[in-house]
This record gives structure tokens, C-alpha cells and sequence, in this order.
């Protein structure tokens, strides 16, 4: 083990994860990710939901397995690394939702598990009380440390969350998302903290996809993408978050697609002044017959409350959707695209009961014409209607949602994510769909994929921040652009 | 076959158990059991009272895995059949005008509507605020107790007692041995042969209706179903009042095909024991069937074995069983995790 030298970095990396890689089933969470954090600094993790990074960590902090892959921590590889061993090491996460006891007093939750005690297990808890002093004197904030933690605070329910990984003298701490809670000026206060932390020589990873936080506390960057580290740079105030941007989400040219330039029809899609909740803050946009429009935006600015509008499963408190008949593929297919322990037959034309309907029974023969129609047409593999949805691969999965869409023959088609853990062969199909729904005069609404998929697809790509669009760009756009756009325009100044 | 194996198991964890507890008792295992076969299924009479107790088994059973189709625990069987049995008697006690091929269908139709009609507040409470079904229904059944006293109290029940005036001669369920006469003295009624259609009948329903089968799409991923234009919360609703409906023909066994009127207690216990009927039977209606003759036969022998060791005895192996099939019932841990609102781990 090697001791922090004067200018607060370790010549051997805290924690090192090699050649990572882990699958949940059919789908790659982390694909080829290595990630070096050394003491003294703040590193954060960026990606898009989905991207790995929470997977990546937990397999840093021992709390999952890796299936392939090598974790190092102060320059020791144990044999097999688990919660217990990632511990001993130092290495502690604080996950996105406490894991704290509202019952017991903010002193309590801290020793749980930890307790120190005398003679005879007895609870010492005056020596813990100091203990637990001296941590909030590291972290230069404390907590009522009596007082019952349901009555808390988020802020100090994290910074007790904290407390407990010091607690068991944490000098690797793992944050994940610690600010998707929290109010600006607690954000403020927490990365205070850290920074504190990191000045005394522990190393802090804060898993995030706030590029504004990531520029104005970081000191050093790891970008994920589909599952696969992006490489590792040091932050550069203000300077290059905007190209960051581009990298979270943008990549390597997809082959052969291009959005034909043929005649737009008439408006099928019109949003005006959405309002919902405070995620979508007066969202304007019009699609037309045999358009495809793109919008681009880091998440969490009001995509999923739109696609949620537009599916009919959120209500909009103010505005309006002008559409005909609108289908909605949903970002996360396997929960509400399928009915996974179900047939691929009755998934490709779930909800379509009625039509396959007589006397109130349903005709078998007429719903396999119908889905071995629909599996044929989408070239959903493998093509047998009596399997389970759950043993098709996450593409082939995908194009069922799709085509049970299509099937219908929507006036708008709203797509979110289509080719979000999909190999590159499914991908491709998908894109085909789209496209050609779109050439038969379709207006589809493609949200929050990657800028080149955006850019292969769409006529026009809008930007959306803070629940509202706030530009309009031609799809020869560059990242960088695109980027600094999707921040809001705050980083303009700064590119 | 996972399922076969769960439910052998299950059964041979559950008679392991019951040896045990009466060894401990002192007495032998294999007397005991041979003095249950024998108090049961060795004479006809005993076969006929089985089938008996089977029957509003068979009933809630059918009922609470309708629920659980649509992913949903129907704990309000008890309060169910209790509401339709009062029904079925202050209907019945007023159907001596009509012959029996009129009077019977109507106390039919009466016994699942007043089962429906309990079912219905849970039914609304769930699709319309989302409230867990299983605190509704079990609130209903101390309602239904609650009510049916005070009804009772108000003029139902013949005075100074706590039972309802017999029902017409019509509205009697033909009992068993009109069919079989070596069953005479039990108190098996055509209720069972009406069961064992429900049974049947309502797998069927289930698999070939569009209802039905939204109904168990919507048990299965009700997100989805939602996002695929499904009615979710009419599917469950309706998923609740069938399952309500279903308990409530338990009453056609206990009130018409054996007392002949109602008397506060009549069937209390059926409601629950369909909760393990259901769980035993998997979703088949043959399964459904096999468990309710079983739990039927444990009922009925416990009576047989009472001289030797307490009939509790067999109440125990009843609950291993049901311990033992939950342990392995995914349905029933995703019920609990509803319950606590704790998160399943990715």
C-alpha cells in the first residue's frame, strides 16, 4: 500500500478495474470498460442512463461479480472480490437510495453493523458518539446525531450516508447520482464536502450525468457510452464541457442510412405550450406526414414527461397535443413493451385482441396469421411465434414493440431509444422501420438517441432543455454545436 | 416440470411434519394416517362428506386464482361467501313459489352477485386509487361481519337466534346420493358437480375469451398492457368482482345443499383455505380440483383421527403445506414486496 505523497496523488491508482466486463441475460451492461481513480481528486463518471455506469461501480465496490475483468485497489488484486473484501479495502459506495433506518437516531444508523461495544457486547456508545464526532469533523458538517433520521433532511440523510462509509474508514468513496435529490444549494454544500475529503487524501467517484457539476467540481472525467469507457481526461473549467456533451452521446457513423429528402405532407403532430408538473415547462414542436424530427438532450430535462404525455400516461396541466392516432415505443421495453413470460404471438399484437375477436372468443388461427405476418414483415428472430418474449435477444425484443406500433398504422409514431442495448445488425433493421414508416407518410417523433442515429434519421433535430425546446438545428449539425446547446446555452460563452 | 416438483415437495415436507408432531404425541404415524384414509376415502359415506367439504373449497379456490391471474390476492373470500350466504338465505326462504329448475338459477345468480357486490369496493378501490387490494379485502371482511350482525340483529335472524329462516323446499341443492346411493347421510350436494364446471369452466374462459386473456396479460406486465391501449384498471376490477362472484357460489354447498339456512359461522374458514386451494392447484383446473379434495380430506379426517391425537394435528399440515407452496409461489413473493414496498434487486 503506498502513502499519499505531497501533492495529494498516489503514485498507484486507488482502485483500478481493468477489461470489465458484465451481462445481465441478453443484455451487455458494461462491454470493455477500464477506469483508474486516484486519491486527492474528484472523478466523475458520466454516461447516459443505460451507459453502465452504475454497473461499472458496483463492480468497484464489490457489489456485483464481474463476468469478465480485473479489480485492483492500492495496487493489490485480491483473489476474489466481494462487498466484504471491497470493505477491507476501503472501497465503500453510497447508492442512489438511502439505505437508512427512519427509526433510529441518526447515531444509531451510523454504527449499524459497526457497533462498538465492551465486554460482553455491550453497545459502547459513548465511544461511539465520539467516533462519529470526529467523522462530522472530517466532513465539516454535522448531523444531529440524536435526533430520529425520519425527521431529517435529504441533505443530511446523505451527509449521515457519508458519515456511515467513514465511519468504517472509507478512503475510496463511490457516489452514485448523490445530486439527482438534492436542492441547489445542497449540491453546492455536498461537493464542499467532497472536496474537503479529497483534500485529505481519500479518493471520491461521483457517478452523474450533470455535465454542469462535472464542470464546476470535478477534477477528472471518465465518459461511458453503451457500456464501453470512453477514456479519461482531466476537467477543464468551463472549457471543453460542451464537447464532452457530444461525446456522451454521440459515435461512430452508421453504415448506409440516410433520411430520404421526398415532399413533407401536412402537419399530423402539434405540441403547444406543454406543461406538466415542473419537468416540461411549455414544450412547442410540429411534426409532419413523412417526417422524422429528432430531439437531443442531456436526460432529465423533461424527455421521459414528454413521451409520457404523448403516450397518454401522464396529463399535461396545461397546453396542447393536436394528433391523430399516436403510438408510443417506450424507452424501456422490457417493462413497458412486453409481457415477457408471454408468447412472442401474443406480444406482437397485445392489446389488438378485439380485432381477432368473434362472439367474444379469440380466433388462434387468425392471431398467428396476424403474428407470423408481423414476425415475417420485421424479420423478428427467431421467427417462431410460440416462444417466450423473454429468450429473444434485446433487438429482436425491440422489434416486436416496433412492429406491434407500425401494425397499427399510426398517424405519429413517437420512438424513444429504439437501438438502446441492441447489437448493431438489429439496429440497423430498426432504423429501416423507422425510415420506411416514415416514407409511407408517418410523422415520427425520435427521442433521446444517440446524435449520430439523430442525425442519420431525422430532417430537423430540436434540443430540449429544461422542459422546453430551445433549438432547431438542420442534421449536419456538429457535436459540438449540438452540445453546447444541449446545456442550455449556459456553456455558449465559454466555447 | 418445476411445478410438479414444488408441489411434491411440498406434500412430502408437509407429511414429514405431521408424522413428527404425532410421534411426539405418541402415537404412531402409520395408524394415524391409516385411520385417516379409512375415516376418508375408505368408506363411501366418508368419501361423500370429503367431497362435501371439498366443495365451497373448491369454490374460493377457483376465486382467489382468478384473482391471482390478474396478479392480485383476494383475501376477501370470507367476508365474500359470508355476504352471499346471507343472501342466498333471505332469497331463498322466499322462493316457495317457484319449482327448482327456476328457484336454483336465481339463487345461483344471487350468490355471485352479492359476492361480485362485496368484491366491488376493493375492485374500485384498486383500479380507481391504486389501493392495495389485499388491506381492502380484508377490511371488507371485518365489514362484512360487522353488517351482517347488525342485519341479523335488525329482523333477518329467527328470534333469539343467530340463524335465518329456512329456505323453500326448491331452493334446496339436490344432494349427492340422488345420483350415487352409496353416498346417503353425507351432505355432498350437486354444488360439486356446479364447482367442478366453475372449475373448468372458468380456465377455459380465461384462455379462450379476450377478456380473459387481457385479464391474464395485465397479471403478467400491467405497464405494458397499459402502453398497448388495455384497459388496466377495468381488467382488474373486473378480475376482483369475478373472483368475488366465484367465492360467493360457495354458499350453493353450505347454505342450499346443506343447512338449509344461515347461520353466522356457516362456512367461515372456506374463504382462507381457497387461498391455499389456489396456490396447491397452479393455475390448472384439474390442479384446482385435486387441491380442494385435498384440503377436503384433510378436514374430513381430521374428524376420523380426533380419539388418537387432536384433530389441531392436521391443521398444522395444512399450514406447512401452504407455507411450503408459497416458499415457491413467485406470485406470492411479489405480493409480499407490494406489501413492504421493498424493491427487487436488479
Amino acid at each position: 500500500m503506498t502513502v499519499a505523497n505531497a501533492s495529494g496523488r498516489d503514485a498507484v491508482a486507488a482502485l483500478r478495474l481493468a477489461g470489465i466486463h458484465k451481462r445481465f441475460g441478453e443484455l451487455w451492461a458494461v462491454r470493455g470498460a477500464d477506469l483508474e481513480v486516484r486519491t486527492g481528486a474528484i472523478h466523475a463518471v458520466v454516461g447516459e442512463n443505460g451507459a453502465g455506469k452504475s454497473t461499472l461501480l458496483k463492480i468497484a465496490a464489490g457489489i456485483l461479480a464481474p463476468d469478465e475483468g480485473e479489480v485492483w485497489t492500492f495496487g493489490e488484486r485480491p483473489a476474489r472480490y466481494d462487498a466484504r473484501r471491497a470493505q477491507a479495502a476501503g472501497v465503500a459506495m453510497v447508492q442512489q437510495h438511502f439505505a437508512l433506518f427512519d427509526g433510529l437516531t441518526a447515531l444509531e444508523n451510523i454504527i449499524l453493523g459497526a457497533e462498538p461495544t465492551r465486554a460482553g457486547g455491550r453497545l459502547d456508545l459513548a465511544t461511539a458518539a465520539q467516533r462519529a464526532a470526529r467523522v462530522f469533523e472530517q466532513l465539516g458538517a454535522s448531523v444531529p446525531l440524536h435526533a430520529k433520521v425520519g425527521t431529517l433532511g435529504v441533505g443530511d440523510k446523505q451527509r449521515l450516508e457519508i458519515a456511515r462509509v467513514l465511519f468504517r474508514d472509507a478512503r475510496v468513496i463511490i457516489l452514485d447520482e448523490p445530486t439527482a435529490i438534492l436542492t441547489p444549494g445542497e449540491v453546492g454544500t455536498l461537493y464542499l464536502t467532497l472536496r474537503r475529503l479529497a483534500s485529505e487524501g481519500r479518493a471520491v467517484v461521483v457517478v452523474t450525468h450533470k455535465l454542469d457539476e462535472v464542470d464546476a467540481h470535478a477534477d477528472v472525467v471518465t465518459v461511458m457510452r453503451r457500456g464501453e469507457t470512453r477514456g479519461t481526461r482531466p476537467v477543464a473549467r468551463g472549457a471543453d464541457v460542451a464537447r464532452l456533451a457530444g461525446e456522451l452521446i454521440g459515435g461512430e457513423p452508421l453504415p448506409g442510412l440516410r433520411a430520404e429528402a421526398g415532399p413533407l405532407g401536412e402537419t399530423r403532430l402539434a405540441v403547444r405550450s406543454l406543461v406538466s408538473g415542473r419537468a416540461l415547462q411549455g414544450v412547442t414542436l410540429e411534426v409532419r406526414a413523412g417526417e422524422i424530427v429528432g430531439i437531443a438532450g442531456v436526460l432529465g430535462n423533461g424527455q421521459s414527461e414528454l413521451i409520457r404525455v404523448l403516450g397518454g400516461v401522464l396529463s399535461a396541466d396545461a397546453g396542447e397535443v393536436v394528433a391523430g392516432r399516436i403510438e408510443v415505443v417506450h424507452e424501456d421495453r422490457q417493462t413497458a413493451g412486453l409481457v415477457l413470460d408471454s408468447t412472442v404471438e401474443e406480444n406482437v399484437v397485445l392489446g389488438e385482441l378485439r380485432q381477432f375477436t368473434h362472439g367474444g372468443l379469440v380466433d388462434d388461427t387468425e392471431v398467428r396469421a396476424a403474428a407470423v405476418a408481423r414476425i415475417d414483415r420485421f424479420a423478428i428472430r427467431p421467427a417462431d411465434p410460440r416462444l417466450p418474449a423473454r429468450a429473444l435477444s434485446g433487438g429482436n425484443q425491440q422489434k416486436i414493440v416496433l412492429a406491434r406500433a407500425l401494425a397499427r398504422e399510426p398517424d405519429v409514431l413517437v420512438v424513444a431509444h429504439p437501438t438502446r442495448g441492441v447489437d448493431l445488425v438489429a439496429a440497423h433493421a430498426i432504423h429501416e422501420q423507422i425510415l420506411a414508416a416514415a416514407a409511407r407518410g408517418t410523422a415520427v417523433l425520435l427521442i433521446g438517441a444517440d446524435l449520430t442515429e439523430l442525425r442519420c434519421l431525422c430532417r430537423r433535430i430540436l434540443v430540449m432543455v429544461r422542459g422546453r425546446i430551445v433549438a432547431a438545428f438542420p442534421p449536419s449539425t456538429d457535436d459540438d454545436t449540438l452540445g453546447a446547446a444541449m446545456l442550455g446555452g449556459k456553456v455558449t460563452a465559454a466555447s | 416440470m418445476p411445478q410438479a416438483i414444488t408441489v411434491t415437495s411440498a406434500l412430502a415436507v408437509a407429511w414429514t411434519a405431521f408424522a413428527l408432531l404425532v410421534w411426539l404425541y405418541g402415537d404412531s404415524p402409520l395408524l394415524v394416517m391409516k385411520l385417516m384414509f379409512e375415516g376418508t376415502w375408505g368408506t363411501a359415506y366418508g368419501a361423500g362428506q370429503v367431497l362435501f367439504k371439498a366443495t365451497p373449497l373448491l369454490c374460493t379456490g377457483i376465486a382467489v386464482d382468478l384473482a391471482l391471474r390478474a396478479g392480485l390476492f383476494n383475501i376477501g373470500c370470507e367476508g365474500q361467501l359470508a355476504v352471499a350466504s346471507l343472501a342466498v338465505a333471505v332469497v331463498g326462504a322466499r322462493t316457495g313459489a317457484l319449482p327448482s329448475l327456476l328457484a336454483l338459477p336465481l339463487l345461483l345468480l344471487v350468490a355471485a352477485v352479492a359476492g361480485g357486490a362485496w368484491a366491488l369496493v376493493p375492485a374500485l378501490l384498486r383500479a380507481r386509487f391504486g389501493a392495495h387490494e389485499v388491506i381492502a379485502t380484508i377490511m371488507m371482511n371485518r365489514i362484512a361481519d360487522a353488517v351482517i350482525g347488525a342485519l341479523m340483529g335488525a329482523g333477518l335472524a329467527v328470534a333469539a337466534s343467530v340463524r335465518t329462516q329456512d329456505i323453500a323446499r326448491s331452493a334446496h341443492m339436490p344432494r349427492l346420493d340422488v345420483l350415487v346411493p352409496a353416498f346417503r347421510g353425507s351432505a355432498a350436494s350437486l354444488a360439486l358437480v356446479l364447482a367442478v364446471l366453475l372449475a373448468f369452466g372458468s380456465q377455459w374462459a380465461l384462455r379462450r375469451t379476450r377478456v380473459g386473456r387481457e385479464i391474464t396479460l395485465v397479471g403478467q406486465n400491467a405497464v405494458a398492457c397499459a402502453a398497448a391501449h388495455i384497459p388496466v384498471p377495468r381488467r382488474l376490477a373486473l378480475a376482483l368482482v369475478l373472483s368475488g362472484a366465484c367465492a360467493g357460489l360457495a354458499s350453493t354447498g353450505t347454505v342450499l345443499g346443506y343447512k338449509g339456512y344461515y347461520e353466522i359461522g356457516l362456512g367461515a374458514g372456506a374463504g382462507f383455505g381457497g387461498l391455499a386451494v389456489a396456490l396447491l392447484g397452479r393455475s390448472s383446473a384439474l390442479g384446482l380440483v385435486l387441491a380442494a379434495l385435498f384440503f377436503g380430506t384433510l378436514q374430513q379426517g381430521g374428524l376420523a383421527i380426533n380419539a388418537h391425537v387432536p384433530r389441531e394435528v392436521v391443521d398444522v399440515l395444512q399450514g406447512v403445506v401452504i407455507i411450503a407452496v408459497s416458499i415457491g409461489d413467485p406470485r406470492v413473493r411479489a405480493m409480499l414486496t407490494g406489501l413492504t414496498g421493498a424493491e427487487a434487486t436488479p
